[in-house]
């Protein structure tokens, strides 16, 4: 009995040993946090990364697909467009992975690579400054599906005689077969180049070394041909769970009567008649969550905004003939998902006023990028030739033109045979002749040269605030072009007064407040988590909570099957309610349920909790509940409903879906050194193999020298 | 199981069953057959039973010929003209693949 550890096991000295190996694995193991993943040391793992996707309708597909497994290409940053020829003819490491600089990312080099794409694995975008003009929208927006058909009129169909976007090159409508990423310009792009300069820089054309900078871009997506096939597949049951592969676009409408009526009777309403306002929200670009839309839709739906609050606060008291209806539409850039979601349910009785009830319609359009000091009346030519209508139509241009009387504008009126820009009033001309009106800086083409693209941004509405403000005071501060929009605002709001029957004397008081036009400018196209957007916004959904202080997504995305809409809705239903609302003394339980109080209902109103301001002596907001007839309206394209994927009447617009999409980069070694390390290993294996072999067969003869000695020994 | 042990009538049986066999849709239990008779068949010296066995193992032997070749040209077929054939491709199939046509 010697005095051994209560440890230990007597006849066990290899116990011991084990013990304190692990002890020691463990220790070294513990001591590095990332001890098993060789992967890190391998792959750089990019994050901020904007993909181009899939989207489908009732015949194509646009948009770019990788392999399942990625597509992996040597990085080559392309300099010029002559540069382009290493790439895709002289270079002797296909496939390549082509590293652009916004000023590069023009069709005709982006056609190049799609006709060369067995050479080209990817393109990577890295934006930068904006070139002069650059539109990847179609020249003739929303061309099959607006009024203009060829039996509506032959002659102003498909942009015969005016091309509304010249400068479009129909980039976001073609299909790539390889990924085509954006990255944003920050670390990651540095990270990227100072790699390729390290590894594959081409020194006076001599042929480069191998270990190479590569990247792998990652963006397999699932549906494939069109809308009718993506929607078959997905509905089919199988054994197992059916797999979805792609999803309808479509989001929520927001609207807001004047006076509201009963929301749960749907269908006409006797002796009401309704001038509708309205404007579009969305907007897209070639990489689809990237948009920005600051003269596409921005400018429309600002002014509108404005012009609400401008004619709420004077309307108070005064009953008018006419109601006013103000309608913002989502997904028009996709075929008129919004308005076309509007008009058929106005044929089928599923809103609340239907299409007898509209009396007139205006609509804001594009009004930010005035080239002199006029804004631009557009009608329709076709329905202008009944003459009802066209008195109509002459009467609202004339209470537009009288309620610009000291502004520093004036409206005119366009050429009688020239047809509408693509506009949500184009829909309801396709349903009835209705008498409106669309407002535009242009008076034939656009003067917006970047149409639904990235570098429609504040920049390009010369939003500049002077560098010494901090977020708060450029929040404040009236920019110019926040002046020239609260104009239009007024003009609008006196115009919608005049239709609605007001009384005349009072028009010149209605004006719209310009820092409401500034705040909200600055809050949708610089910085959304602002104090004003945090005061008005709702403490429920925090999707006003953004981390990063970037402006929401003006992309209108899926329809999701729960009641969520995306941040851009809600901005705009929250701030609406706030200017054209009542603030009440509710708690926040009874705003849940007001049905309970006597003067609240719920059939008029929708009430919503406010997160209000934080007074200066505490911390806690001051949140009250507001009363506003503005409601959120489904706006998902008839199509879906009727289950007629290959309509030509309604949008038929779907995203794909993915698994996942990611963007790494690493260093490739030579497919002669991959085979030749192939080749070794299969060589070991067989000798190894061979070696066992023959000591297997000759065992007796190789072992038997050691066994008799034992033998002797017995 | 090993035929050395067996009789030559049972051996007549069991090729007999394994040929009946094949009827029921089965083109392998037709393979094994050809498989495992054909030393009994043609190699092993004449018996009685051997002519029978001989029978059975050239008729299983054409039929899984048949059910290949009309497999492989389905196959064939299905593989190249799924994608164009569409609706009634995608209602034919068990899996479809994603992303591709």
């Amino acid at each position: 009995m010697t005095g051994r550890g209560p440890g230990t096991i007597i006849g066990f000295p290899h116990k011991r040993k084990l013990v304190t190996s692990i002890k020691l694995f463990l220790f070294f193991c513990l001591s590095d946090v990332s001890c098993n993943s060789v992967a890190q040391k391998i792959y750089v793992e990019l994050n901020n990364t904007v993909p181009c996707v899939r989207l489908l309708n009732a015949t194509h597909q646009i948009g770019c697909q990788s392999s399942i497994s990625g597509d992996t290409g040597v990085i080559h940053v392309l300099e010029s467009e002559a540069d382009l020829e290493w790439p895709l003819s002289k270079g002797p490491n296909p496939p390549y992975m082509v590293l652009l600089e916004s000023s590069l990312f023009t069709k005709s080099i982006m056609m190049k690579m799609k006709n060369a794409s067995s050479r080209v694995a990817g393109v990577v975008v890295v934006p930068k400054t904006s070139p002069p003009e650059f539109s990847p929208h179609t020249t003739c927006p929303n061309e099959n599906t607006g009024v203009y058909t060829e039996t509506y009129d032959h002659n102003l169909a498909h942009c015969n005689t005016t091309v509304w976007n010249p400068r479009g090159n129909g980039l976001s409508y073609e299909e790539f077969d390889f990924p085509v990423f954006s990255l944003k310009e920050d670390n990651e792009t540095e990270v990227i180049k100072q790699c390729y300069f390290d590894h594959n820089r081409v020194v006076n054309g001599s042929g480069l070394q191998y270990p190479l900078c590569a990247m792998q871009l990652f963006s397999h997506m699932h549906a494939v041909t069109d809308t009718a096939t993506c929607m078959r597949r997905s509905s089919m049951d199988f054994s197992t769970s059916p797999v979805m592969v792609c999803d309808p676009l479509g989001g929520y409408n927001v609207c807001a009567f004047i006076r509201p009526y009963n929301s749960t009777a749907f269908g006409h309403k006797e002796n009401e008649s309704v001038v509708i306002a309205a404007a579009r929200l969305d907007s897209k670009a070639f990489f689809l969550e990237d948009s920005t839309g600051a003269e596409g839709s921005v400018s429309g739906f600002v002014t509108l905004l404005a012009a609400a609050q401008a004619l709420c606060e004077a309307t108070q008291e005064a009953p008018r003939t006419r109601n006013i209806l103000f309608a913002f539409f989502h997904g028009e850039v996709f075929d008129y998902i919004g308005s076309s979601r509007m008009v058929y349910d106005m044929k089928n009785n599923m809103f609340v006023i239907d299409l007898d009830n509209v009396h007139s319609i205006l609509e804001i359009g594009q009004v930010a990028v005035r080239s002199g000091t006029n804004l631009f009346l557009h009608s329709d030519p076709v329905s202008r030739r009944n003459n009802t209508v066209h008195d109509e139509v002459t009467n609202l241009v004339k209470n537009l033109q009288s309620s610009t009387a000291g502004l520093n504008f004036s409206f005119v009126e366009t050429d009688f045979s020239q047809p509408l820009p693509p506009s949500s009033f184009q829909r309801f001309l396709r349903a009835r002749a209705i008498p409106g009106i669309v407002l535009a800086d242009h008076q034939t083409d656009f003067n917006n040269r970047y149409y639904e693209s990235f570098y429609d941004n504040a920049a390009h509405l010369n939003l500049t605030y002077p560098s010494n403000l901090s977020p708060e005071e450029q929040l404040e501060f009236v920019t110019d072009t926040a002046k020239s929009l609260t104009e239009v605002a007024t003009a609008v709001a006196r115009t919608l007064f005049k239709q609605a029957g007001g009384n005349n004397s009072q028009v010149n008081k209605i004006n719209a407040d310009p820092k409401t036009v500034t705040q909200m400018l600055y809050g949708f196209l610089v910085r959304s988590n602002n104090s004003w957007f945090q005061v008005l916004g709702s403490s429920l959904r925090c999707v006003f909570c953004l981390s990063e202080p970037n402006p929401p997504q003006y992309y209108v995305g899926v329809a999701k099957s729960s009641h969520q809409a995306n941040a851009l809705t809600y901005l705009v239903q929250y701030l609406l309610a706030n200017l054209t609302g009542t603030a009440t003394n509710l708690t926040q339980s009874q705003c849940k349920k007001p049905d309970e109080l006597p003067n609240e209902s719920t059939y008029l109103y929708s009430y919503l909790w406010v997160q209000g301001m934080v007074p200066p002596n505490s911390t806690q907001r001051e949140s009250f509940c507001v009363r506003t007839a503005v409601r959120l309206v489904k706006a998902v394209s008839p199509a879906f409903d009727l289950g007629d994927y290959v309509s030509k009447e309604y949008s038929t617009w779907t995203k794909s879906q993915w698994k996942f999409i990611k963007a790494r980069i690493f260093l490739v070694a030579s497919r002669d050194l991959e085979m030749l390390t192939l080749g070794v290993g299969v060589a070991v294996l067989f000798t190894s193999l061979l070696v066992t072999y023959f000591v297997s067969t000759k065992a007796d003869v190789l072992f038997s020298s050691v066994r008799e000695p034992n033998n002797a020994a017995y | 199981m090993n035929l050395e042990r067996l009789p030559n009538e049972e051996k007549l049986t069991l090729c007999r069953k394994y040929y009946f066999g094949g009827f029921a849709f089965l083109p392998f239990l037709w393979l094994v057959n050809v498989v495992w008779f054909f030393k009994e068949a043609f190699v092993k010296p004449t018996y009685t039973e051997q002519l029978q066995i001989k029978t059975y193992v050239k008729c299983s032997g054409l039929g899984f010929l048949l059910w290949v070749a009309v497999l492989t040209t389905w196959i064939t077929i299905f593989q190249h003209f799924r994608a164009e054939w569409g609706e009634v491709g995608d209602y034919l199939s068990f899996t479809i693949p994603l992303g591709i046509p």
